[in-house]
């Protein structure tokens, strides 16, 4: 029999990926957040907590939707929605937050940041600290402020402080190292929720065990609706925390894992966001992971159309599972997204999020891989409502 | 012997503090950088710390990070650092260097890392390098290179001893919580970390992160085997107009090395 998969192992390396490269003023921090993880774990009073959190706050289960003229369209397997765009607050991200603040709340921590790109992890983030009470700080690149502009007023509404970003390239990864200088600063009373499966250990592997959600409900839902495990599971990547998500559960099991990433401009231009299809292995905000990185070791400037997936890096559990070659990752371009983006729209009622889009636009592509029988299931990862007035811009529609 | 050990384990010897200088190679250029680092040895400067800049310098504060973004525009590369040194080398065989940076910069760089010892380079500090691994543990391994940690006022006891077996050459204090050039220092609590952190190794101790002015140096350097300047010297070197204006940089390190020494 195969070993269950296990990763990562106890010093937090996925393979040789992960690990924990932070100041030393955090490792104290970081043993303690893994202490007080392990804790809760198996506590089952905890776990109700965030079940009924899920449950009664966020909205889950969230669907399995069929959907009907998509899969007419592309004339290949059954194509399968999964909606973590209805959760409230429109993404996954909330998954993370919601599991994440019960565990600051645990340590005793008043104060709560995070960064965000496009928003949906701020917001995610301001809305559980403005639920119990907690002082609230999130950090975002001044240029995805001007882009997310909506996202940065919902996060103002629910009471907490938006902290633009100016230094380096001004987009999530300046976001990400202003925050940690902040938890480095504050770190008596602040917990650092981090909103993808990226930076050190043991934040990878929370942020991904929360997110787990998602693939645990599918197991069910897909029996329900189709007698099987999915043939195929698609999810955008930037950080990786949906994709993680969904593909956790079916590590061991014989399902294709498929995950997306941001080309931008075409990789051949350099200028996109996929440092799993065209980067190297390196070290950036805490963990060692494939990344986009000149020859001299400087972290580059990313471009993609979505601010979510504007990021050099990705998770270390997906590098891990690149080279072991048991999910595939692919990248779209900034171009084909926009076509998915309206694909989606129209043909299903289901406007997405740029980041999700992404998941939408190899299905010309794979598609023809399957036959008409199998059942492929696309991570839904959050709604495109923040999107709609860039998307206009883009398109040279004046909505003022 | 290396000659970070030499030099501190003599300091040490004669009962002399040490002091500990850094600046950001490219910062305002490499020209400036190489006589700049001449006059720190001529100003009394121990060591000197040459700041390797790296795109997401996570551990630094607005000061050292804007040094590091004007270095980068400046093109600097870690080919240009290695003729720096070279280049200083050629006038000054005894001072020690140490590079300070991020691991990505010495691991992108393995090659020149094992020539370390022949350019002329000491030690490095590796910042967001866990203290307890050894360079070896890293991958980038010179037996004549030092490796040099940090201690923070957060690091436990046991880590601490951990640390101070995985390092050579001295041992670096983090004075605050913080990144490097907050405001926060709080001298007694310093002075009884440092003190406990002495317990634990043989090694020199150095404070730094946030020492700006004579009379923290001073106290500090009553328990401390040194002090490291750090975001000041960056802030003055980025504020002079002209390179004449390094004089004054020069003599406030001449009164940092005696005012440690009183």
């Amino acid at each position: 029999m195969k070993n269950k998969y296990s990763e990562p192992n106890s010093d937090g390396f996925f393979g040789s990926y992960g690990g924990k490269f932070v100041p030393e003023t955090l490792m104290e921090a970081l043993d303690e957040l893994e202490k007080c993880y392990e804790d809760i774990k198996s506590d089952s009073e905890f776990q109700k907590k965030i079940d009924k959190d899920l449950a009664d706050f966020v909205g889950r289960p969230s669907p399995l939707y069929f959907a009907e003229r998509l899969t007419e369209h592309f004339k290949g397997p059954n194509i399968w929605l999964k909606r973590e765009d209805l959760n409230h607050t429109g993404a996954h991200k909330i998954n993370n937050t919601i599991g994440q603040i019960l565990l600051a709340k645990m340590m005793g921590k008043t104060r709560i940041i995070a960064e965000t790109g496009a928003g949906q992890h701020g917001v995610a983030t301001a809305t559980v600290a403005a639920r119990l009470g907690l002082e609230c700080h999130i950090y975002m690149g001044a240029e995805d402020v001007q882009r997310q502009s909506l996202n940065v007023y919902r996060i103002k509404l629910l009471g907490a402080h938006v902290h633009p970003v100016e230094s380096g390239t001004a987009t999530l990864k300046d976001a990400l190292n202003e925050a940690i200088r902040d938890w480095v600063t504050n770190v008596d009373n602040t917990y650092y929720i981090i909103g993808s499966v990226t930076g050190p250990h043991p934040y990878p592997m929370i942020v991904r065990d929360f997110n787990a959600i998602v693939g645990r409900e599918l197991i069910h839902q897909s029996q329900a609706s189709f007698q099987s495990l999915p043939d195929a599971i698609i999810a955008c990547v930037g950080g990786g925390s949906n994709a993680i998500g969904i593909f956790h559960p079916f590590i061991d099991e014989d399902v294709r894992l498929i995950g997306v990433e941001a080309a931008g401009q075409g990789i051949d231009t350099g200028k996109h966001a996929a440092p799993l299809n065209d980067g190297e292995p390196g070290i950036l905000h805490g963990a060692k992971s494939y990344l986009m990185q000149d020859s001299d070791g400087q972290i580059m400037a990313t471009s993609s159309i979505s601010a979510g997936l504007d990021y050099p890096g990705v998770g270390p559990e997906h590098s891990f599972l690149k080279d072991s070659g048991r999910a595939e990752y692919i990248a779209v371009d900034d171009e084909s997204v926009m076509k998915a983006f309206h694909q989606l729209s129209e043909l299903e009622g289901i406007i997405p999020a740029l980041e999700t889009a992404h998941a939408f636009a190899p299905l010309d592509l794979i598609s023809s891989e399957f036959n008409e029988d199998q059942n492929i299931v696309i991570n839904v990862s959050g709604r495109g409502d923040k999107d709609i007035a860039s998307v206009a811009k883009l398109e040279g529609i004046d909505l003022e | 012997m290396n000659r970070i050990e030499k030099q501190l384990v003599e300091n040490k010897n004669n009962n002399i503090k040490s002091l500990v200088a850094y600046l950001v190679a490219g910062d305002p250029n490499m020209d400036d950088t190489l006589s700049l680092m001449h006059g720190f040895v001529d100003a009394g400067v121990d060591v000197i710390e040459v700041g390797v800049p790296f795109s997401d310098p996570i551990a630094e504060g607005p000061i050292i990070q804007s040094a590091h973004d004007r270095s980068l525009a400046n093109k600097t590369s870690f080919e240009g650092i290695i003729d720096l040194i070279s280049n200083f080398r050629k006038k000054n065989t005894n001072t020690p260097i140490v590079l300070m940076g991020y691991l990505n910069s010495f691991l992108k760089n393995q090659k020149a890392f094992s020539r370390f010892d022949d350019i002329g380079i000491d030690g490095v500090l590796i910042v967001d390098a866990p203290g307890e691994y050894s360079l070896k543990d890293l991958g980038i391994s010179n037996a004549n290179v030092v490796s040099i940690s940090l201690v923070s006022p957060t690091t436990t006891k046991e880590r601490t001893k951990k640390i101070c077996n995985a390092s050579s050459g001295f041992i670096y204090y983090v004075t605050l919580k913080g990144v490097t050039g907050s405001s926060n220092v709080d001298l007694e609590e310093i002075k009884s970390n440092v003190i406990d952190l002495q317990k634990n190794t043989d090694l020199p101790v150095m404070a730094g992160f946030g020492i700006k002015n004579k009379e923290q140096a001073e106290s500090i350097s009553k328990v401390a085997d040194g002090v490291v300047i750090g975001s000041y010297l960056v802030e003055s070197i980025f504020q002079a107009k002209k390179t004449t204006d390094y004089k004054k940089i020069y003599n406030y390190l001449s009164e940092i090395k005696s005012v440690i020494n009183k």
